[in-house]
């Protein structure tokens, strides 16, 4: 008796037991395969590699239809690209099959071309239907930004898709005048949804960036077709320095509302050449990978009117003394300048000339001493040294005649110590051993050392 | 999307995650990854379990031992029992995660419905409209807010229409007949019968608005309600508030007393009841773009059949595309003001041309005028406006350097662009010319740019469209600008705003232009419609631009597009004097019979010319022959090609052109000298 009870207890468990598996699957067709991921089925709450996996894919699926040009831009992920082969093998017996896209955030990052991509509302439509939650965010045509004033419809700078809290942050890249890709800066309007993502996990968005144009290969991985930069550890490194500052256009506008350009034909010459002369010093300089900003006033023509200070006759930049090397000196004559003068050692106020078509290219050495950084001047004919000190920065990029350079980021800061805080006026009559508001007297130079450290040619 | 049939990946999916759900943990290692997936029996949901349990029976049978059995009983048991569990938290999962979802949703639908209320905050349905009519003023006012406001002396005679929405009472359309000139009651019977029916129609005179105002716009106005109408004359001042198609909201008319007097002012004041939104809307298919036109359509009015409820206008057009465009990628600049009626033309002729890229194409918009904004944003292109700098001449000038400069920095990896205007047509086969020439400004220094506009091409004057030219002026009018050209040359010096100076003018100026040459074609790829305009009016139009030959042909090979370059041309033209016939020079070159009777033929002339300023003689034979006559543009060193009669004429300048010494001794040159009372209307050039 007992045993038959057991038998018919056994048979109706295993019967309901079918018929609840027959439901979850009729269930799961209704209702949850429309919308939902995997995400249901763990119980901890916690995404699995699988769901990652899963998430992703769908997505490229969808920008593959939609052809999309993306690439995958993730710092995390390639981070894990790039490192060795080594730890590439630990992790795979960690995780045999999402080595790369799963990484410990819940975010996977791509970048899109926004030049060539055609906007089209059926891909929005298609991934909304594929479960995807949506928060788009819109900006400012930088493109448009100009001493002109116009404006346009704004422009996609960041997608956000989430699905079961994994986010996909699609960043706009667009090419600008300065052969350079830019992204524009995450910013939440009031009314918007704060808690859609965690948005200081992202990898873009805090600032504005700059890149140069990566070259992308296709590759697999973890079993999904994906493009990604040649060069990745140059993505990573550019990543962590891509902050970018858009010049102050109104401000200039209002500056040159005040101060009109100079249009004269000698000024537009010396605009041409000093524009040439930029160019080329970049160009000569990134061949060497050796970091350079825009200095005294060419930094100051940037930062109060978007252009060069018609008067000012040369071109400063400068780097930092941990950068310099010899060569330097033979790549700027191989690109057709000649050396003016040099002044000081590397150990001391260091400080370089070149002449291209009668415009003065000046390169000056920083120090970092402290939290101060200082550059020297020499006087030729007397051997004097100056100072100039400037409180610590970090380099941002920002565009100037077309050309992507940098600056300090802190570049109120900067200009505000080298010409005062009346640096919105301009002054025709400059010295630079006195008109300064950072220079210091520094000493002499001793005789014995002239030759040597007093150059001019 | 279908929950019937999900696709097969999900399918896949679906049981790769079911197994691993409902498996135990040890097991999941093993399950099945999509990417890696292949079939595999124990996949399916349930028939693993059942052969467990078969097993089990299969053991008990085999064994017999009591304590065993028990033992794989209370296992199973145990077994199916958690199965069960899980099943039923999965199901209330899903559930709750579904409500989720479906709660979300809904709030996301509700936020814009918040932001932007249908209906005016005030709740009104009823507007209150003031229209005034006098000699020197005219005003109209909707609730409270003046729409037309017109004291200028001199200016705004005539009979001024206002279209409101009758759902809103947003202003949809504005416009001036000046029914005092000829015509203009055929362009306000014209506008009136584009008006959808239902809108709310406000008339006001200024000044004097009835002498050309024929039976035709009068007996149309009676229809609409107009009990005045028919009486208007001579100086009356008259209001009239109507719906279209509906009831008269009110009607106002002050006879003049006498032929020297104009009649008292006057003042309606009336209520407008609105409708309901819906009712002013039609109902089009729910695509992209009729959301689009429903935009359009709900804010403007006067544009035709594109608002038609029943069959409205097409606003995409999807031109025959053409294989190896080198022009696909090339940006185009309109450059725009406000004349949203000449740009919404522009942009159909524009969009409508083979090989057409929409996505290329940026309006600049000089000022922040809403209604070529909102044509710009009909066809679903990308609209910039731009701050007015400056007046008159230099206004438009510095519009087109922001505008350029815009266009390169949209474009950075662009080395050309194409600038049109908002008063052009373009033909069809407008972006296959440029691609077929577009690579000579590469490869030719000697070259400008490439114009779509012959400035001499007029019906009579131009025959080929396969034939090009190269002349020293630059004609503009739809043209490529070379991107190294501007960047390097113009942008840096540019006029200035306080240059009072044509742009184009400027660009023709020998310090810019350097010697260097254009190349058009015979028969023009794009046609000047604009009446109205900085330096245009109603007669220049007629006169210089109507007849102009505009090209309808589509697809046109060009002949010997490199026999353009500097040297092969000048090779073709010594090829064509020699080939050339010396025509008659005794007779009068102004008279049709200057030309034999033949066609095909090339025949060459030699017009005197002593000096580069010595140009009355080609001013003289440009004026008979109704060519442009202004300045002197369209030569070549000293020569001028056009056709007459089918017959293909080099005008050669003697002695100045270097083709002088292709002059036989015998002939005499044309020498034309002005009629001596000059007629002195100082006409503007563009």
């Amino acid at each position: 008796m007992p045993r038959v009870n057991r038998t018919v207890v056994l048979t109706l468990l295993i019967a309901s037991s079918s018929v609840f598996l027959l439901f979850q699957l009729y269930y799961y067709r209704t209702y949850v395969s429309k919308q939902a991921g995997p995400h249901i089925l763990s119980r901890t709450g916690q995404l699995t590699a699988s769901d990652v996996q899963w998430t992703v894919k769908k997505f490229l699926a969808l920008a593959q239809r939609f052809r999309l040009p993306m690439f995958l831009a993730d710092t995390a992920a390639l981070t894990l690209l790039s490192q060795d082969a080594l730890r590439q093998r630990d992790r795979q017996v960690r995780e045999p099959h999402c080595s790369f896209l799963c990484t410990d955030r819940p975010i996977t990052s791509f970048a899109v071309h926004a030049n060539l991509w055609k906007y089209d509302s059926g891909f929005l439509l298609a991934v909304e239907q594929k479960g995807f939650e949506l928060l788009q965010l819109r900006g400012e045509d930088p493109r448009l930004a100009s001493l002109d004033n116009l404006s346009g419809e704004d422009i996609p700078l960041h997608f956000l898709f989430r699905l079961n809290g994994y986010i996909i942050q699609v960043v706009f890249l667009y090419e600008r005048s300065g052969n350079y890709l830019w992204h524009g800066a995450l910013r939440l309007k009031a009314n918007r949804d704060r808690s859609f993502a965690p948005f200081k996990l992202l990898d873009f968005g805090r600032h504005s960036g700059a890149y140069d144009r990566p070259e992308l290969v296709l590759t697999v991985l973890d079993g999904l077709d994906i493009q990604v930069p040649r060069n990745v550890s140059h993505f990573l490194s550019e990543q962590q320095h891509s902050h970018f500052l858009e010049c102050r256009y109104r401000d200039a506008r209002n500056f040159l509302q005040l101060y009109p350009d100079d249009t004269s034909p000698t000024a537009m010459d010396f605009h041409r050449k000093a524009k040439s002369l930029l160019h080329l010093a970049a160009r000569t300089l990134k061949q060497l990978n050796i970091p350079f900003w825009l200095s005294s006033g060419t930094c100051l023509g940037w930062f109060r009117q978007c252009s060069i200070i018609s008067y000012s006759r040369d071109v400063d930049i400068g780097i930092f003394i941990a950068d310099f090397r010899w060569d330097i000196i033979a790549a700027f004559r191989d690109a057709g300048l000649s050396l003016k003068h040099k002044f000081g050692k590397v150990e001391d106020s260091l400080e370089l000339s070149f002449v291209s078509e009668d415009v003065k290219l000046d390169i000056f050495f920083f120090y970092e001493d402290g939290d101060i950084v200082w550059n020297g001047g020499t006087q030729a004919k007397s051997g004097r040294k100056f100072k100039y000190i400037f409180p610590r920065f970090s380099l941002c990029w920002t565009e100037l005649l077309e050309l992507k350079v940098r600056v300090p980021c802190e570049t109120l800061d900067y200009v505000t110590a080298n010409y005062g805080s009346s640096w919105s006026i301009p002054v025709r009559s400059w010295d630079w051993k006195s008109s300064p508001s950072n220079v210091q007297e520094n000493g002499v130079w001793s005789r014995a050392e002239w030759v040597e450290l007093i150059q001019v040619y | 999307m279908s929950y019937n049939k999900p696709p097969k990946e999900e399918e896949e999916e679906l049981s790769d995650v079911l197994l691993s759900a409902t498996e135990p943990p040890w097991r999941r290692a093993g399950g099945g990854r999509m990417e890696t997936w292949t079939p595999n029996p124990r996949a399916k949901p349930f028939v693993p379990r059942q052969q467990r349990s078969l097993y089990l029976t299969w053991k008990y049978k085999l064994t017999n031992k009591r304590t065993i059995r028990r033992c794989c009983q209370a296992a199973a048991v145990l077994f199916l029992l958690i199965t069960v569990i899980v099943n039923i938290k999965l199901i209330l999962d899903t559930r709750r995660v579904a409500d989720e979802d479906a709660a979300a949703r809904e709030y996301e639908d509700a936020v814009p419905n918040m932001e932007t209320p249908r209906r005016p905050a005030s709740g009104r349905k009823v507007l209150d409209i003031e229209v005034y009519s006098s000699r020197s003023k005219v005003y109209m006012a909707v609730d409270g807010t003046t729409v037309l406001e017109d004291d200028m002396r001199e200016q705004g005679r005539g009979i001024h229409v206002i279209v409101l929405n009758q759902a809103t009472g947003h202003v949809m359309a504005k416009r001036i007949f000046d029914t005092y000139s000829p015509h203009e009651d055929e362009a306000m019977i014209l506008f009136l019968n584009m008006v959808t029916r239902g809108r709310v129609l406000i008339f006001t005179i200024k000044d004097e608005g009835t002498f050309h105002l024929k039976d035709a716009a009068k007996n149309l106005l009676k229809s609409l309600g107009s009990q005045a109408a028919l009486i208007l004359s001579w100086r009356d001042m008259w209001t009239l508030v109507v719906k279209k198609g509906g009831q008269v909201y009110g009607e106002k008319h002050s006879k003049s007393p006498a032929l020297s007097t104009w009649g008292d002012p006057v003042l309606l004041k009336t209520e407008v009841q609105l409708t309901a939104s819906e009712e002013a809307e039609c109902h089009w298919a729910d695509t992209e773009l009729n959301k689009r036109r429903k935009l359009f359509c709900s804010k403007v009015e006067g544009y035709g059949s594109i608002c038609s409820c029943k069959d409205p206008a097409p606003i995409e057009f999807n031109p025959d595309p053409f294989p190896n465009s080198n022009v696909l990628s090339v940006p185009v600049a309109v450059i725009a003001g406000n004349r949203p009626n000449y740009l919404y033309r522009m942009l159909r002729s524009l969009l409508s041309a083979h090989g057409v890229n929409p996505q290329m194409i940026t309006v600049f918009i000089d000022g922040y005028y809403e209604e070529p904004m909102d044509v710009v944003e009909l066809f679903g292109l990308k609209g910039v406006q731009h701050t007015p700098i400056s007046i008159k001449n230099a206004r438009v000038s510095q519009h087109y350097k922001a505008s350029l400069t815009a266009t390169f920095n949209l474009h950075p990896e662009a080395n050309y662009a194409i600038v049109l205007e908002e008063d052009l047509d373009v033909s069809i086969d407008f972006f296959s010319f440029l691609s077929q020439t577009v690579h000579l400004l590469d490869e030719d220094d000697s070259l400008y740019c490439i114009s779509a506009w012959n400035d001499q091409g007029y019906e009579h004057t131009a025959e080929d469209p396969a034939l090009l030219y190269r002349v020293e002026s630059m004609p503009g009018l739809g043209w490529v600008l070379k991107k190294s050209l501007y960047k390097d040359e113009l942008e840096p010096k540019w006029p200035t705003p306080e240059k009072l100076w044509d742009w184009d003018m400027w660009m023709r100026m020998p310090e810019q232009r350097k010697g260097r040459e254009c190349i058009i074609p015979d028969v023009s790829r794009s046609y000047h419609f604009g009446i109205i305009g900085l330096n245009m009016n109603g007669y220049f139009h007629e006169v210089y631009f109507k007849k102009h030959k505009f090209n309808t042909v589509p697809n046109v090979q060009l002949k010997n597009v490199d026999g353009l370059k500097k040297d092969a041309y000048e090779v073709e033209i010594l090829s064509l004097l020699k080939e050339a016939e010396v025509l008659d020079h005794s007779k009068n070159p102004c008279e049709d019979s200057f030309l034999p009777d033949s066609e095909g033929k090339v025949y060459v002339m030699f017009i005197k010319m002593e000096t580069e300023t010595d140009t009355s003689t080609w001013t003289e034979l440009a004026k008979c022959l109704h060519v442009w006559d202004l300045d002197v543009r369209g030569n070549h060193r000293g020569m001028w090609r056009l056709f007459r009669k089918r017959n293909h004429v080099l005008v050669v300048a003697t002695p100045i052109s270097p083709y002088s010494v292709k002059k036989p001794a015998s002939v005499t040159p044309i020498h034309l000298e002005p009629p001596p009372k000059e007629e002195g209307a100082p006409v503007e050039q563009k």
